[in-house]
């Protein structure tokens, strides 16, 4: 057998991450967010309803829970890269022929990436890890 | 191939397609695809403020002030219509994405849907209750 059709098989890794990351950033923006606006942006802010992020103690104290973290992660950082591929198409759609190329998708996509490291580098430093 | 004919070759040119800057107008249809592809916008601008209230809490109680201008609110409900649109959109299309049998028979994607928009309403409330228990 010649090695020609071995290379013609060869999986996409690179193409299964990105669109791995773009539906499942999609779902968790679908499933998660909305809620938040509603509570956190709306009914909080308008007096209806307690919310955690109202007082510094009850945020502060939230923020260093570690499930609580890794949630505030995975909220924050998946769905930017549902948004860094939706904008580049928005574009690319509105006739911006150049999203297509290379240093806008490093762009893009690399914005995704240093959303979710100052993510976790904010999660990491604001508060303190506690259980409590 | 002669060299006239590598040549015409190498100048063979690339169609590309020319669409009117205002094609997503010309149709109900279009103009909601664009809307879909356009939330990404307001929900990225939403959860970028959300990292900012999390900075904000890193830098002390005395730096710290709950947001309750109208502008915010305003704010919000906009992003939240813009995230709805996206939830809905995006959970409809479980039903066509998902295809699976149980017990050698198809789910029905009606049923692969609803279990979408149950599983969006049972996060909602556990959240909402976490986000709403916590406070005080």
């Amino acid at each position: 057998m010649s090695a020609e059709p071995k290379a013609a098989q060869k999986p996409a890794l690179a193409h299964l991450f990105w669109w791995f990351m773009f539906s499942q950033g999609g779902l968790f923006a679908a499933v998660l967010i909305p809620v938040h606006i509603l509570v956190q942006g709306v009914l909080g802010p308008l007096g209806i309803v307690r919310v955690v992020d109202r007082h510094y103690d009850t945020w502060i104290s939230i923020l260093g829970n570690p499930i609580v973290k890794l949630y505030l992660l995975a909220l924050i950082s998946l769905p930017f890269f549902h948004f860094a591929h939706r904008l580049r198409y928005l574009l690319v759609d509105l006739g911006v022929s150049a999203a297509k190329s290379t240093p806008v998708q490093v762009v893009f996509y690399g914005g995704a990436v240093v959303v979710t490291l100052v993510t976790i580098w904010l999660l990491l430093t604001v508060a303190p890890l506690s259980l409590g | 191939m002669t060299a006239e004919a590598d040549t015409a070759h190498a100048r063979t040119r690339t169609y590309k397609p020319a669409m009117p800057a205002g094609w997503w107008l010309r149709k109900r249809h279009y103009f909601l695809y664009m809307v879909r592809e356009f939330t990404a916008l307001p929900l990225a601008l939403w959860l970028l403020w959300l990292l900012f209230e999390i900075y904000r809490a890193g830098r002390g109680a005395s730096h710290f002030y709950a947001p309750s201008s109208t502008p915010f609110v305003i704010f919000s409900v906009i992003c939240l219509l813009f995230a709805l649109y996206h939830s809905f959109t995006f959970l409809r299309l479980a039903g066509v994405i998902l295809h699976f049998k149980v017990m050698d028979k198809p789910v029905p994607s009606a049923l692969i849907v609803a279990s979408q928009f149950g599983a969006w309403l049972v996060a909602s409330i556990v959240i909402g209750a976490v986000l709403i228990g916590f406070g005080r």
